[in-house]
């Protein structure tokens, strides 16, 4: 099995063999040799060269929540690309701001056609009795508002267009 | 033996399984009250007894007085514990058990009315000689006059909801053309969390200090300090990490703040387990904050240095019984840190994430406990404050016990949801915090230092991603290894296609 794994910012090129027992995974050009145990329950057991790694894992959309020792990662899985194809970057186009949690819209900071900077306050929501300040995903113009003051989102829900 | 055989506990989550543990030791029936949200949450599971109270938002449940006091009433309790948060600090429901004949377990309900407005704690702590933040000792409303106010205290200063804590209803204004805007921020969430809008100003201070006092007093005129919490490890105002003793405080500051709080404990004639809550500049000078009339979330810091349990003492003060100890017999023994694991996104500016935990693993060993409320199944209500667990590390010194809290933070595991552990991991390992050398700059100073997961780490990591995926299917299918909605895979498909044109 062969598909593109995405981390942040970073796109590997993974490649999964099952060999007997275990499993050999190139990531680019890094090839581990890995002996993996599904304990239940999200818990997995992975050992690479005799190192014991006790890993938690998660399924979301697009991907899997990891976590390692304290840190959480997120895996997004895609298909492979062909050879020579550069995967595409999210920049240059029209960036979403979506709600994070389920709450409720109490001001919007910055109407339809004002500017922002990137990280940039836009949307303020209430969720888990906190009001929370949303920010801008980059600089640009707000160019689409789908929510009003007072209403109460979902998780997901498309906030605001940044172009 | 106690006075009482009944209990109630008028909250959720952690703090009410607290409770319920120690009623349970000391032979008390405990009852719990549920909202609809809540049915199968922990605390209603460990309890004797529960009785719903309502629907899932709070006004509409855990912050009815009437309908806790017909539960109260309906069970035979004798007395309430209010826990932390909710009608912990309301004097209204203080007032309605003392008319009802229930015992409140806490101070009485004039001292939280004077304690709980915070002007009017400031203007007993100044008639009690304790130094309070510059500030104003009335509410203020008229924006000319904060920003006269303002101008005289000097930039920056803090807007605070004169009623409610926790960081609610809390604005840092750095310049004179924010205060307007944050005087309606901070006005509109004091109202939305407290149902009262009116905030006063205080002078903020660069980097302070946050530490505070705990106090017990009995019923007859004894009362105890159990020394100092160090709390200056905050996002947004709200504590996340607390630990004793602090690394900042001589034996002659610890010693003046315990005077100074046993001289506003005497003053309002104090009863039972509290806080004072003060700033402390960097020439180790405190100021006065305010007073917490209630168990803290991080009492359990005090317990595990003073191997006092509090909240057992809290029940059998308010059973009428003698403090068993004077301030002589109290020692620091050791060193106890606290991490509070929430529901948030350390990585996304510690933003709330509500969600299902699929599994739980509690750490153990030496010199480690956990005080959480959620199990594997449970389903974060997004009603409540999302605080999950509490990790506690003691040890017999301070290195020690951050060795232990280093080793129980990589054991928790809560999965399912975005959890504050990476955060404690990070200031496990964070230079400032190893030294003992921080301030409430500290969390701010971090985000903008973000850790990198390193190389290796992440392969493994895309590997038991990738290794997952393989399992569940064998192949690169869209069910498995993420939904076709998701944009990376559109995307991912879209480039595919045009590759091959």
């Amino acid at each position: 099995m062969i598909v593109e794994a995405r981390v942040g910012d970073r796109v590997s090129r993974v490649e999964v063999r099952a060999v007997g027992d275990r499993y050999l995974v190139s990531v680019d050009d890094r090839t581990l040799d890995v002996d993996f145990i599904d304990c239940g329950d999200g818990f997995l057991s992975l050992m690479v060269d005799g190192e014991s790694h006790d890993v938690t894992v998660e399924r979301r959309s697009g991907g899997f929540a990891l976590t390692l020792r304290g840190s959480r990662v997120i895996v997004d899985l895609g298909p492979s690309l062909p050879a020579g194809v550069a995967p595409r970057h999210g920049s240059g186009s029209a960036a979403r701001l979506v709600a994070p949690m389920p709450g409720k819209i109490v001001r919007i900071l910055v109407p339809a056609g004002g500017s922002v900077e990137a990280a940039q306050g836009v949307v303020v929501m209430e969720a888990m009795k906190m009001e929370n300040e949303l920010r801008a995903p980059r600089t640009g113009t707000v160019r689409e508002v789908h929510v009003q003051e007072g209403q109460t989102v979902e998780t997901g829900a498309l906030l605001v267009v940044v172009e | 033996m106690s006075a009482f055989r009944k209990i109630l506990v008028a909250n959720r989550g952690e703090i009410a399984v607290r409770v319920i543990r120690a009623c349970r030791e000391l032979g008390i029936a405990s009852v719990a009250v549920y909202s609809e949200a809540d049915r199968g949450a922990l605390h209603v599971t460990m309890a004797d007894e529960a009785r719903p109270i309502g629907p899932a938002p709070s006004r509409e449940s855990y912050l009815r007085i009437d309908r806790i006091l017909d539960a109260a009433r309906g069970t035979a309790a004798e007395a309430i514990h209010p826990g932390y948060g909710f009608l912990a600090e309301n004097a209204a429901f203080a007032r309605a058990c003392e008319d009802a004949g229930i015992v409140f377990i806490g101070p009485r309900s004039e001292t939280i009315a004077l304690m709980g407005e915070k002007t009017s704690a400031r203007r007993v702590a100044v008639e009690a000689g304790v130094p309070v933040v510059p500030g104003t000792l009335e509410p203020v409303a008229d924006i000319d006059q904060i920003h006269r106010e303002a101008e005289r205290l000097g930039f920056p200063v803090m807007l605070k909801a004169a009623v409610g804590g926790g960081g609610k209803g809390m604005r840092l204004v750095t310049s004179p053309s924010d205060l307007e805007t944050s005087l309606a921020r901070a006005r509109s969430e004091a109202g939305s969390a407290f149902g009262d809008e009116r905030v006063y100003i205080e002078k903020a201070f660069a980097g302070p200090h946050h530490i505070e006092i705990q106090v017990l007093a009995d019923h007859h005129g004894n009362a105890v300090h159990l020394f100092e919490r160090e709390c200056s490890v905050q996002r947004r105002h709200q504590k996340v990490v607390e630990e004793s003793p602090s690394p900042f405080v001589t034996p002659e500051l610890r010693s003046l703040m315990g005077d100074l709080a046993m001289a506003l404990v005497r003053k309002v004639g104090y009863r039972n387990a509290g806080t004072l809550e003060f700033l402390v500049d960097a020439d180790r000078h405190p100021f006065f904050l305010e007073m917490n009339t209630r168990l803290q979330v991080e009492h359990p810091v005090t317990e595990m240095v003073t191997g006092i349990d509090l909240v057992k003492l809290q029940v059998r003060i308010a059973a009428g019984e003698r403090l068993p100890f004077v301030q002589d017999d109290l020692r620091q023994r050791g060193h106890a840190i606290e991490c509070r694991v929430y529901a948030e996104d350390p990585d996304r500016g510690f933003l709330p994430s509500p969600g299902r935990i699929s599994a739980v693993r509690i750490p153990g060993g030496p010199g480690i406990r956990t005080d959480s409320g959620v199990y594997a199944g449970y389903e974060i209500p997004i009603h409540y404050d999302p605080l999950l667990s509490k990790v506690i590390a003691h040890g017999e010194d301070r290195e020690s016990a951050m060795a232990r809290m280093r080793r129980a933070v990589a054991e928790h595991r809560i999965v399912g949801v975005a959890t504050t552990l990476p955060f404690h991991e990070r200031l496990l390992r964070h230079d400032a915090f190893m030294a003992g050398n921080y301030d409430t700059s500290l969390v701010e100073r971090m985000a903008d230092d973000p850790s990198a997961v390193d190389e290796p780490r992440l392969d493994l990591a895309i590997a038991a991603a990738a290794i997952a995926s393989f399992r569940a299917c064998g192949r690169p299918n869209p069910k498995a290894a993420g939904s076709p909605q998701s944009p990376w895979w559109q995307a991912g498909v879209a480039e595919a296609q045009r590759g091959r044109e």
